[in-house]
């Protein structure tokens, strides 16, 4: 398994176990993630990509083991001692999670209200350019049913990025979205790639995850079975990663 | 035989079933407001939030209650208008629809009109809120959902019942004025005079009193199960049924509860 050993990790994340009930998510988890990369998690449905992607920002809490953020161990603070860390990881929701009562503004301008002293004018300007970099210049007075889908996940990128976080985490950022929608968030993916921002994606789309990955996490009932490069993984000789890659079943 | 063993375990596993499900309502609820009181200390407060719930949760009842508070009193003047003039008593129906309305119709039915519009209300919008992720969201931009959805709308409708019901007071008292002179020829300063008189500042308080727990009661079982809603549209249908049925049950116990308290702390 392929890793940038001459960094130190960002995220390190150390023997995650997790079940619901009866049904075993995590098995022991192992997995760092380095400044600067975009890695992917992989797999097929239910295997326990997005919970992984949730424990990250303490959404949810492991069993067992342990996740370190900049040296710093996060699996057991308490929801205020998380505030610092959610200001510094983002989390980018499936289908965008905006609020619905509020305009794409104000949406944009909620965590810049919370977190910042800054001015209503900095806010407008600052909500401005976040939404020209994600491609939707002039929609800040509508409101989320106003939007497409596509649209929507963009004002939740943009919502995310708003504070400049260190980490981007990406639940399923292009599933079901058309080729435009697709191509526009892994642009965004990528322009943030470039101001050194780390990203985490859990997709199953093949396109994003050869275009914009640098390292993948091939995961498979409650364990990473396979992690490299992008190239690594995609001329895997285990059964199960090019069977998922190639869409047969296994 | 069978039909009746196969229904008399349905019958026992519904109850059980119940039973399990009000200890997990009363866990949760506790649960919900000890975390509540916990954040309520804590910065930052949302006034903006608190005065825009006393709008929306208060003050657009009031016409719910102004037409409920308008009907009770015009139904009781008329009742017992009819009832007690077989026994020559028709001169004391401003007094007992005073003393009704302000001791038990004015708070009860205010808030058991409150808990359907309000409490299903809270519910459908936490519900909703939480199976689109957007409470997640609210804790992934690093705010507590307690301090911005749970805690205005506790305190609101806690603030906004008693001021309600005062209202319903007041405009359950004209209602029945208004009936008494048209159907009961009752004159107008005869009613407010024997209405009010025969109200003691004890009878208007235990009315109020009872409507800060039942405004209490309404809001922190619409946020209990608008928070815990799970499974999409057809669970926000559920939480929401779940609201209304369970806040205004909970109102008539704790409205004979009350009652009864009062009547022990009155009679010494």
């Amino acid at each position: 398994m392929a890793e940038a050993k001459d960094k130190t990790p960002l995220i390190e994340m150390r023997g995650i176990h997790k079940k619901y009930g009866s049904k075993i998510v995590h098995r022991g988890i192992d997995l760092n993630v380095y400044p600067g990369e975009v890695l992917a998690l992989m797999g097929g449905s239910g295997c326990g990509k997005s919970v992984l992607l949730r424990m990250i920002v303490g959404l949810e809490k492991p069993d067992s083991g342990t996740i370190q953020f900049r040296h710093e161990f996060i699996e057991n603070l308490s929801e205020q001692n998380l505030v610092p860390v959610r200001k510094k990881i983002a989390y980018v929701f499936q289908y965008g999670a905006l609020f619905d009562s509020f305009s794409i503004k104000e949406n944009l301008a909620y965590p810049l209200r919370e977190h910042t002293k800054l001015t209503e004018i900095e806010i407008h300007e600052k909500v401005l350019s976040t939404l020209d970099q994600v491609g939707l210049k002039g929609t800040e007075n509508l409101y989320p049913s106003d939007l497409s889908g596509g649209m929507q996940r963009r004002v939740g990128v943009a919502r995310s990025i708003i504070m400049n976080p260190e980490v981007i985490l990406y639940d399923e950022p292009t599933t079901g979205l058309d080729p435009f929608n697709t191509q526009q968030i892994l642009k965004i993916i990528l322009k943030l790639k470039s101001t050194g921002a780390t990203s985490i994606l859990v997709t199953h789309d093949m396109t994003a995850i050869f275009s914009v990955t640098d390292r993948v996490a091939f995961m498979k009932e409650g364990e990473i079975v396979a992690l490299g490069t992008r190239d690594e993984i995609k001329n895997s000789k285990l059964k199960e990663v090019s069977n998922f890659i190639h869409g047969e079943t296994y | 035989m069978e039909k009746a063993r196969k229904f008399i375990f349905l019958g026992y596993e519904r109850s059980l079933f119940i039973f399990v499900d009000s200890l997990d309502f009363i866990g949760g609820s506790f649960n919900l407001l000890y975390a509540s009181i916990c954040a309520l200390g804590r910065r930052p407060f949302y006034f903006r939030l608190l005065v825009e719930q006393c709008y929306l949760l208060g003050v657009k009842s009031s016409s719910i209650v102004f037409i409920t508070a308008l009907s009770t009193g015009m139904v009781m003047s008329l009742q017992f208008g009819y009832g007690l003039e077989r026994f020559g008593g028709k001169l004391y129906v401003p007094k007992v629809v005073g003393l009704s309305i302000m001791r038990e119709l004015g708070p009860v039915l205010s808030c058991l009109m409150i808990a359907g519009r309000v409490g299903s209300g809270i519910a459908a919008e936490l519900g909703s809120m939480n199976v689109t992720q957007q409470i997640d969201a609210i804790r992934a931009l690093g705010t507590d959902p307690l301090k911005r959805l749970v805690i205005p709308r506790l305190l609101a409708l806690i603030i906004m019942t008693p001021l309600l019901t005062v209202f319903a007071d007041l405009v359950g008292i004209f209602g029945g004025m208004f009936i008494s002179n048209a159907e009961l020829f009752i004159h107008p300063d005869f009613y407010y005079h024997e209405a009010v008189m025969a109200l003691k500042t004890s009878d208007f308080l235990v009315g109020i009193f009872k409507t800060i727990f039942f405004g209490f009661l309404i809001a922190l079982t619409g946020c209990y199960y608008g928070m815990k809603t799970q499974g999409g549209t057809q669970g926000v249908g559920q939480s929401t049924t779940r609201a209304v049925v369970t806040s205004s049950v909970l109102i008539v116990i704790m409205d004979f509860v009350l009652t009864k308290l009062f009547w022990i702390f009155e009679k010494h």
